[in-house]
């Protein structure tokens, strides 16, 4: 994993970075006593992850058009 | 008949060094939290010395004799970052392996109806070939084929309820017929197997992996839907638990959040198993659990239960 502090990452980052330790952790090569220790980070960086794509979500918006067709501005998608 | 308790000094001869969690006053706190006056009837008895050779039900000699010789005349030696040899280490390995070995003497020789086997290092992630993750021998899984060849039982059952997978049980059961290996474990976590494909082969292997902070429902659902029918299908002769408590919600190696309730739980339906089917014989042997505080009760709420149903 990178310095970069979790909550500085871009959502590919931290992508990246929790297949990194989920596979490290699958692999088995992690010593039993820093496993914890890998599988938290894994836990922040899902977090992180989930954030950027709420985030992302949320700015996906409907539309608003007028009379005429044109755009008059955007309402969240419902469900998202 | 009733509960025998088998321990024994040279537990406490297997020295870690400081800050390792898996040390000597894990075996302080159980035997502390076992002399309180609920446990007065407990059968106690000393861990007898294996021999080296009953170590061969589940390595190689050539494992044996490298560990032997790997031992130090002084200070500790790292055989991995997890897994360390003190001057007394070989003699609390064998004497924890004949305590298992004792413990299916006495259970199927009706000196005992259950056994708790209270000794470390612990044994379920020692492969046949490799020591590793605090463990040395492959006490349950040896115990097992012990039963079986020994005593010519027909089937036989080791449910692990340790957080960390079972990998050195698996690894030595993988090919056995005769025995049903189930294993309970937080994934992802060290060692990284105990995934549900993984089965044996004879399909004697059952993984039943929980996400991290599963707490007690989500254990006891999975236990109900998966293990508890897998047992109870394999109708076994005698049924040997890895009994680690580091599921428990309080433990700093791991993420479930498990509480002593849930330990007293599963030993009783553990016990309801072995009471359908080989009238409640049932060995119990330490593993893991590394909060002093969180192992006392929880070993006091297994050790209650086996008692109860051990009367």
């Amino acid at each position: 994993m990178t310095d970069k502090p979790v909550s500085e990452m871009s959502f590919e980052e931290a992508m990246a970075a929790l297949e990194a330790a989920v596979t490290a952790l699958e692999r088995g090569d992690v010593p039993l006593e820093e496993s914890i220790t890998l599988s938290e980070q894994a836990a922040t960086l899902k977090r992180h992850c989930e954030k950027k794509l709420k985030e992302a979500e949320e700015k996906v918006a409907q539309i608003t058009l007028d009379g005429n067709g044109n755009p008059t501005g955007t309402t969240p998608v419902e469900g998202m | 008949m009733t509960t025998a308790l088998i321990t024994h000094p040279d537990a406490l001869t297997h020295v870690t060094p400081p800050g390792h969690p898996e040390r000597v006053a894990r075996i302080e706190a159980v035997n502390e939290a076992l002399t309180a006056p609920e446990f007065t009837f407990l059968i106690r008895e000393a861990a007898p010395l294996a021999d080296a050779s009953q170590a061969l039900n589940g390595h190689p000699q050539g494992y044996i004799d490298k560990l032997r010789a790997a031992v130090p005349v002084s200070g500790e030696v790292a055989l991995d970052p997890d897994t360390w040899l003190s001057p007394g280490s070989w003699q609390a390995a064998l004497r924890g392996l004949g305590g298992c070995l004792r413990a299916v003497d006495m259970v199927l020789g009706g000196e005992a109806r259950n056994a708790f086997v209270a000794m470390r290092p612990p044994g379920h992630h020692a492969e046949a070939r490799r020591a590793m993750g605090f463990c040395l021998l492959s006490n349950a899984a040896i115990a097992a084929k012990y039963a079986l060849d020994h005593h010519g039982l027909a089937r036989v059952a080791v449910m692990d309820f340790d957080v960390h997978h079972g990998n050195g049980t698996q690894d030595i059961l993988w090919d056995e017929p005769r025995a049903l290996f189930v294993s309970t474990h937080q994934m992802p976590l060290y060692p990284g197997t105990g995934a549900p494909d993984e089965r044996g082969a004879h399909d004697n292997i059952l993984n039943v992996p929980l996400p991290p902070h599963s707490d007690g429902a989500r254990f006891r659902a999975e236990v109900e839907r998966q293990v508890l029918p897998r047992l109870d299908g394999f109708a076994p002769d005698l049924l040997i638990v890895s009994a680690g408590f580091d599921a428990h919600r309080a433990d700093p190696l791991a993420q479930l959040d498990l509480g002593a309730e849930d330990f007293a739980w599963v030993t009783e339906r553990l016990c309801d198993i072995a009471d359908a089917h080989c009238g409640g014989r049932v060995v119990s042997t330490l593993e893991g659990g590394y909060d002093l505080d969180a192992l006392a009760a929880s070993v006091a709420a297994h050790v209650k239960v086996l008692m109860e149903r051990g009367a």
